[in-house]
């Protein structure tokens, strides 16, 4: 009985391992050494020919003036075509940004498969990318796959310190929600030590969800109170899941009417739908409190 | 601190300096290769040693492009003092190419922006859209939209409309469409354009959820009014009370006192005093509203 080759299978949607790998940029081939060798040899066979006779050597004078604007040239369009090739990369990702933003994320995804799944021009459009990865593999409660990237960015490459802080944040938030809470703990710690200037509004709504995720609704609320300044100043809409929180903690702890309140403004600012997804913990809070409905168009 | 005019007319000079000497390179370029019968081989060295300039150049350009584009992440990071030293180096810096000199004028008009600083934002938005971008020319919507904001703050919505109409015709990204939404709505409450404000609300209002706090919390405010002023109750009353928990309604009414009509108790009656928080706003909002 013959054994049948294995089949290929084609990479998972958003395969994590093979997009990190694929999208890495090229090694640039040392094209100048070549470069110099073909001009060199072409000196030197020029040099040759035009030995012969005076009329070769015109020719070849010619000749070699020719090659050397014909290199000009070259080069100066090999140049353009990597720049518009750079440029229409930027684009893409300006539209991955624009359809996360407009939560259309299942075209977000398939165009970040698409562009990760070839090596990347410019290796900071190829960062940007797999930050974008990131987002996605959490909308889609991939939170592994999204620690995976999360980290592989945070160990292999030097990123600003806003875009490294907005990575940890993003970190943290994947393992709450992938319950690894010690790990969790220990990011943060390491956050809030280098919190002091910043006051992050985000780390202080992931305070608020680790003590809502770990039965602590009195610090939660206090964190609430006190970071409340900072987060409206902060997260914009993002608000909303602050309010939200807020509302879960009070209502573990009986205060039903501060419950009601604070449901009612959460759902004012970011729909009930996005906020049960972001924390299914606090679901539970639609059977017993009223959402505020935004207005018939 | 680089004074706007200052930076304007010496990116003007090294924009001519470098237009010469791009003409001279190429101009010796072209004579050593037609006079190369009489130079016999030192042709050859003529036209590497100009390639070697131009490369060298070429570089030094990219560098500069890059350091402006740059100053971009530290602006937002709100590091103002590190991305003037950064625009100072790229305007001081000579640059074979145009591009780097207008990112950096371009980058000059945004951090200028970002420090309130409407006037000098103003001249370099205009001195930038007076002149031909090229391959940076998608920066001219960016400054459009900065120049209208610039021209509202500086009570000039004439200049802002200007600015505004040279928008409507082309394809705008998102986050240019965001920044026009706020822009727009602030020019049709001061024209008190309440229709045209009110109409499409409900994108506008999508847009306004992607703003930062501050901006999201006044055009909320805005279509608020709009949606009062047109009989659109329900609206008025939810986006007013959005605005409330986005922003302190002192500081949004003191910066547009047109929007004290949404926490007005009666008629003619004076602002309410500051409110100390956000519980207090909203009883304010529920009572008047």
């Amino acid at each position: 009985m013959d054994s049948a080759p294995p089949i290929p299978q084609p990479p998972q949607f958003l395969d994590v391992p093979h997009l990190l790998d694929a999208s890495q940029p090229r090694v640039r081939a040392g094209w100048f050494w070549y470069a110099a060798g073909f001009f060199l040899l072409i000196v030197m066979i020029s040099t040759y020919l035009s030995a012969g006779s005076p009329l070769m050597a015109g020719a070849m004078q010619l000749f070699s003036g020719l090659v050397m604007l014909g290199l000009v040239a070259a080069m100066g369009m090999l140049t353009f075509a990597m720049a518009r090739a750079q440029q229409a990369e930027g684009q893409r990702l300006v539209a991955v940004e624009e359809l996360m933003q407009l939560r259309r994320w299942g075209e977000a995804a398939a165009m970040l498969n698409d562009m990760l799944s070839t090596p990347m021009r410019a290796p900071q459009h190829r960062v940007q990318a797999l930050i974008y990865l990131a987002s996605v593999l959490g909308r889609y409660h991939r939170f592994a796959d999204a620690i995976a990237v999360q980290e592989h960015l945070l160990e292999n490459v030097i990123l600003d310190p806003s875009t490294e802080h907005g990575l940890k944040l993003g970190r943290v938030m994947s393992m709450l929600r992938e319950d690894h809470l010690v790990d969790a703990d220990r990011a943060m710690s390491e956050l809030r030590r280098g919190d002091a200037e910043r006051q992050s509004a985000g780390l202080a709504l992931l305070d608020i969800y680790r003590d809502v995720k770990t039965g602590h609704p009195d610090e939660a609320i206090d964190i609430f109170e006190q970071r409340l300044p900072a987060l409206r100043e902060q997260v914009g809409h993002r608000l909303g899941d602050a309010y939200y929180l807020a509302a879960k903690s009070y209502d573990l702890l009986g205060r039903e009417a501060e419950a009601q309140r604070a449901y009612e403004r959460a759902t004012l600012l970011s729909p009930l739908i996005e906020l049960q997804r972001r924390y299914p913990e606090a679901a539970s809070l639609s059977e017993k409190y009223s959402p505020v409905l935004a207005p018939a168009a | 601190m680089i004074p706007a005019e200052a930076a304007i007319s010496r990116v003007r000079r090294d924009l001519t300096l470098s237009t010469v000497l791009k003409g001279l390179i190429i101009g010796i370029g072209i004579a050593t290769f037609l006079m190369r019968g009489a130079m016999g081989w030192s042709h050859l060295l003529v036209l590497a040693m100009l390639g070697v300039a131009w490369i060298v150049l070429s570089y030094r350009s990219a560098m500069g492009s890059r350091l402006a584009v740059d100053s971009q992440s530290l602006i937002a990071a709100g590091r103002y003092e590190a991305a003037e030293e950064q625009i100072e180096q790229v305007l001081g810096t000579f640059s074979l190419f145009r591009t780097s000199k207008l990112i950096g004028i371009h980058q000059l008009a945004v951090l200028r922006h970002a420090q309130k600083r409407w006037g000098d934002a103003a001249v370099l938005c205009r001195a930038l859209l007076g002149r031909r971008l090229g391959p940076v020319k998608g920066v001219s919507k960016q400054c459009r939209l900065m120049l209208a904001d610039a021209m509202l703050e500086l009570d000039d919505p004439r200049a802002a409309h200007e600015a505004l109409n040279g928008l409507y015709q082309q394809r705008l990204t998102l986050a240019e469409a965001i920044n026009l939404v706020a822009v727009q709505a602030d020019f049709h409450a001061r024209a008190e354009n309440w229709a045209e404000l009110a109409a499409g609300i409900e994108t506008k209002v999508q847009l306004a959820e992607l703003m930062p706090s501050q901006q999201s919390a006044r055009t909320q405010a805005l279509l608020a009014l709009a949606a009062k002023k047109t009989g659109r109750h329900d609206w008025a009353t939810w986006l007013t009370r959005r605005a409330e928990l986005l922003a302190d309604v002192q500081e949004l009414s003191t910066r547009r006192p047109i929007l004290w009509e949404l926490w007005r108790v009666e008629p003619g009656a004076s602002p309410p005093s500051t409110s100390s928080s956000a519980e207090r706003r909203g009883d304010v909002s529920s009572e008047n509203l």
